[in-house]
């Protein structure tokens, strides 16, 4: 018994002390992550402008800082915005489109007969690569404005269609019940229970159909336009102008990537935060 | 749908077939004339055959406005005739289609094999210690997002016409996938194995043997699912810009010939061959591999991971990491992180 | 024969506000072929200190010490829940902890498994076979590696009550025929009655509130009524010292 009560004083100082040494060490972790995630960046971006010129010739292998100085040199010709502008036109009308009748398409896939008829037309959809797409139309339709679309429409629909197929598919019967049972009308039920639903998962759709879509989009163009991205990438690879091909498409991979991942997380975890809080 | 897994309380048992709209009771019985017409085996034989008619339509249409179009739209009797010219070993291609398709396969192979030898040592390393995590890990996402385009294109550029492009690329495309069903592999490593090993007092080259490499192969087989699709594809990029054989290159072949219905039968070629080697020696492996998993056939499981876009890639691939988050909150808030990359790999 | 001294056993988890004692001060002494029952609610640390003894987890502080004839004793082990390899054999589950791969040992394997009555099964995987037998083939593989001493934590608890019967009958047999030391962790005070000769009873907070000494012959069975009295006594002795969860 004396040990029992002799031990929590004993034991009441090094606990803070302990506390502490666990948040230092939380603290180290931390930092200890930083530090190897810049490390790695050293590495990478090293390795990189290392082998450009030593291990490649260097109109091979451009470095990170030719890239750079290649970038500047586009910016200043005038030509990067128009690029830009064309592409994400091109994106934008094209993946419109594709959302519109992938949207459709989630919902008619609810009826037995339609669902079996869209079944095989989404997995085509969703297996078939973008680049088939952009040879057959770039056949078919040669340079004309919508063999890109059409390329675009075909490679992204399938995806929004699952996520609205999905999303339907686990609406919450029990709180349409709750809100029937309670006479709440077919409109509030709508705005209240059925949209909120269904928004993530249009919006998980959005995300997913827009980072194929860009992808699609450059490639159909490196095939069938005479502007955008891929036009430039296009040119700048017969040229064997490896620093303006790398150039262009680090430009554009960068710009999408930002897009994507903060624009589009963020919209996404300002709007949906809810659900983050129902998890924990 | 990796897509939306993140949310959903809903385990992968909604993700099955969707038919489960025919059995909400209120529909009643009708004829069964009715019955037959509009179930889903109707709309699936349906598909192709609208499918046909909207192709013959589309050329009467177009054809009856511009005459001169004939030559560009390839009508089905052309297409299917191609094809069975070219399974019969009848090709103007320099090549036939299964010499072709053997020269693609062994790219892949090599490809594959670089990319599953590389990817296993990071993946390993990156589950195991957070710091070889953090020094990687942005560098895992940069390239899973990066379009096989560009790698496709590059690796023409700089290694030229030959193998080297292509296998260059087959290893970009397809290591992110092997170095994060790895990392998932580790990370959901079966702890309580390993306390029952430890109190058993076994070796541990023993338990690496039998606990550690066995819980790891359904994440490798992932890995290596989803490496051979998306190598594919990236393959088949790279041999368009820089083959001098191989299937892309024979589609190319006919698209600078500028017979439409030659890349379009050769394309559907393309497609049948990717899901019969899927379809069938995947399924072999993964009924081979994974026989002690009789409960759920474990080749459904892999399948419909990887076949229906309405099921999760995620339990492999979860937490790929989204550059920003994955090591500072750890697994749980990011899940769904991988699919999204996964899926958005699912590009030409 | 088996010697287990445990001395001023003290374990806790985590730091701070989160701090939980688990153990506190705990002193044991059990020698030579006995079934000791560690029974007491949820949360009372009976399963933290079969892992410390079982050596999964280091104490915070205090010693533990288990030998058989002056060296250290060899364990064996059966979890709550069966955890077989799922991808091996019910065979290679047993050699798998096993020292050697001889055909003796092969022997002595397939002589536990027909203990257990699986002795038909060493080809199957362990997801073909129901709960119950996996248990059983969990049991078979604790005794196969002829342990001194053998934990168990609670090891029926996820069966079902006939399950769990006659797989306490085939234990009782099999430790009257190997005479092993058993240290085993339970909720379940009928079980304990059953099954020991002697059961620690553990109260919240982690420290042992009772020692009790089971003297009824073997076989027992719950429905004797000398059985029935005993599991009484043990319920008013938790009783009286609190031990029974609040709950």
């Amino acid at each position: 018994m004396a040990t029992a009560v002799a031990s929590p004083p004993t034991s009441a100082p090094p606990r803070t002390s302990e506390e502490e040494r666990v948040r230092a060490a939380r603290r180290r972790d931390r930092i200890n992550a930083v530090a190897w995630r810049l490390a790695g960046y050293a590495f990478f971006l090293g390795l990189w402008e290392f082998a450009s010129g030593r291990l490649m010739d260097e109109r091979l292998l451009p470095g990170p800082v030719d890239v750079l100085r290649t970038f500047g040199e586009l910016w200043a010709s005038g030509k990067v915005p128009g690029a830009f502008a064309d592409t994400l036109t091109r994106i934008g009308i094209g993946f419109a489109i594709a959302f519109v009748v992938g949207a459709a398409i989630g919902i008619l896939m609810q009826n037995r007969l339609l669902n079996g008829f869209f079944r095989d037309a989404v997995t085509i959809g969703v297996t078939t690569p973008g680049l088939i797409w952009a040879l057959i139309t770039a056949i078919i339709f040669g340079n004309r404005p919508w063999g890109p679309l059409i390329a675009i429409v075909l490679t992204t629909f399938a995806l929004i269609s699952v996520n609205v197929a999905e999303g339907i598919k686990a609406l919450p019967k029990d709180l349409i019940d709750m809100a029937k049972s309670f006479g709440v009308g077919v409109v509030r039920r709508n705005r209240q229970i059925v949209i909120p639903h269904l928004a993530p998962y249009i919006f998980t759709g959005v995300r997913f159909g827009f980072s194929i879509a860009w992808k699609v989009t450059v490639l159909t163009e490196v095939f069938s336009s005479s502007s955008g991205i891929g036009f430039e990438m296009r040119t700048a690879s017969q040229l064997f102008r490896l620093p303006e091909f790398l150039t262009w498409i680090l430009a554009f991979y960068v710009f999408a990537l930002l897009l994507e991942k903060v624009v589009l997380e963020v919209i996404e975890r300002r709007f949906f935060a809810w659900r983050d809080t129902i998890k924990s | 749908m990796s897509a939306t897994d993140t949310r959903r309380d809903t385990g992968p048992a909604d993700t099955a077939a969707p038919d489960t709209v025919d059995e909400l009771p209120r529909r009643r019985r009708s004829h069964p004339v009715v019955r037959v017409l509009r179930s889903s085996l109707a709309g699936r034989i349906a598909f192709p055959i609208v499918c046909l008619l909207v192709w013959l339509l589309a050329i009467r249409i177009v054809t009856s406005i511009w005459p001169f179009a004939v030559d560009v739209l390839p009508t089905p009797t052309q297409v299917f005739s191609f094809m069975w010219d070219e399974l019969t070993g009848e090709t103007l291609a320099p090549r036939n289609v299964y010499e072709t398709f053997g020269i693609s396969l062994r790219r892949l192979g090599i490809g594959m094999a670089i990319a599953m030898a590389i990817g296993t040592v990071i993946g390993l390393g990156m589950g195991l210690s957070k710091r070889v995590n953090a020094f990687f890990n942005d560098w895992v996402v940069a390239i899973l997002a990066m379009p096989n385009l560009a790698w496709a294109l590059f690796c023409s550029l700089a290694f030229g016409f030959g193998d080297v492009g292509p296998i260059v690329t087959v290893v970009l495309t397809g290591i992110p996938f092997v170095i994060i069903n790895v990392r998932e592999g580790v990370r959901n490593a079966p702890t309580d194995l390993y306390d029952m090993a430890r109190a058993f007092g076994v070796s541990r080259a023993d338990t690496i043997r039998h606990v550690l490499l066995p819980s790891l192969m359904p994440f490798m087989f992932a890995a290596a699912r989803y490496a051979f699709a998306l190598g594919w594809k990236g393959l088949v990029v790279a041999e368009v810009f820089g083959g001098e054989d191989g299937a892309g290159w024979t589609i190319k072949f006919w698209y600078d010939a500028h017979r439409a219905y030659g890349v379009i039968g050769y394309a559907l070629l393309f497609v049948v061959f990717a899901l019969l080697f899927e379809k069938f020696l995947f399924d072999r492996l993964s009924g081979y591999f994974f026989r002690w998993r009789p409960e759920v056939n474990a080749a459904d499981v892999v399948e419909q991971r990887f076949d229906a876009p309405g099921v999760a890639t995620a339990t492999a691939t979860a937490d790929s990491g989204n550059g920003t988050h994955a090591t500072t909150t750890g697994p749980k808030p990011e899940r769904g992180a991988g699919g999204d990359e996964t899926r958005r790999s699912h590009d030409g | 024969m088996a010697e287990i001294t445990v001395r001023n056993l003290h374990k806790e988890f985590g730091v701070g506000a989160d701090k939980i004692v688990a153990l506190d001060d705990v002193n044991l002494d059990i020698s030579g072929h006995v079934f000791v029952s560690i029974v007491g609610a949820s949360g009372c640390g009976k399963s933290t200190l079969l892992n410390i003894l079982s050596g999964i987890e280091t104490p915070s502080h205090g010693q533990v010490q288990i030998t058989e004839d002056g060296r250290p004793a060899a364990k064996g082990y059966v979890f709550q829940a069966a955890r077989l390899l799922p991808w091996r054999t019910v065979m290679d589950n047993l050699l798998f902890v096993q020292k050697d791969r001889s055909e003796q040992t092969r022997a002595r394997c397939q002589r536990y498994l027909d203990m257990v009555q699986l002795g038909d099964k060493g080809r199957k995987y362990p997801g073909e076979l129901s709960g119950g037998m996996q248990q059983r083939v969990g049991i078979a593989r604790a005794f196969s590696t002829e342990p001194d001493v053998l934990f168990m934590d609670e090891p029926f608890s996820h069966l079902d009550a006939i399950t769990a019967r006659s797989l306490r009958a085939e234990l009782q047999n099999m430790w009257q025929e190997t005479r092993k030391t058993v240290i085993f962790v339970t909720h379940d005070v009928g079980e304990a009655v059953e099954l020991s000769n002697r059961i620690l009873v553990f109260a919240k907070g982690g420290h042992l509130a009772d020692d009790i000494d089971m003297p009824l012959p073997f076989p027992r069975d719950v429905a004797d009524p000398e059985v029935a009295v005993a599991k009484a006594n043990v319920f008013r002795t938790f009783e009286q010292i609190g031990a029974l969860a609040v709950s």
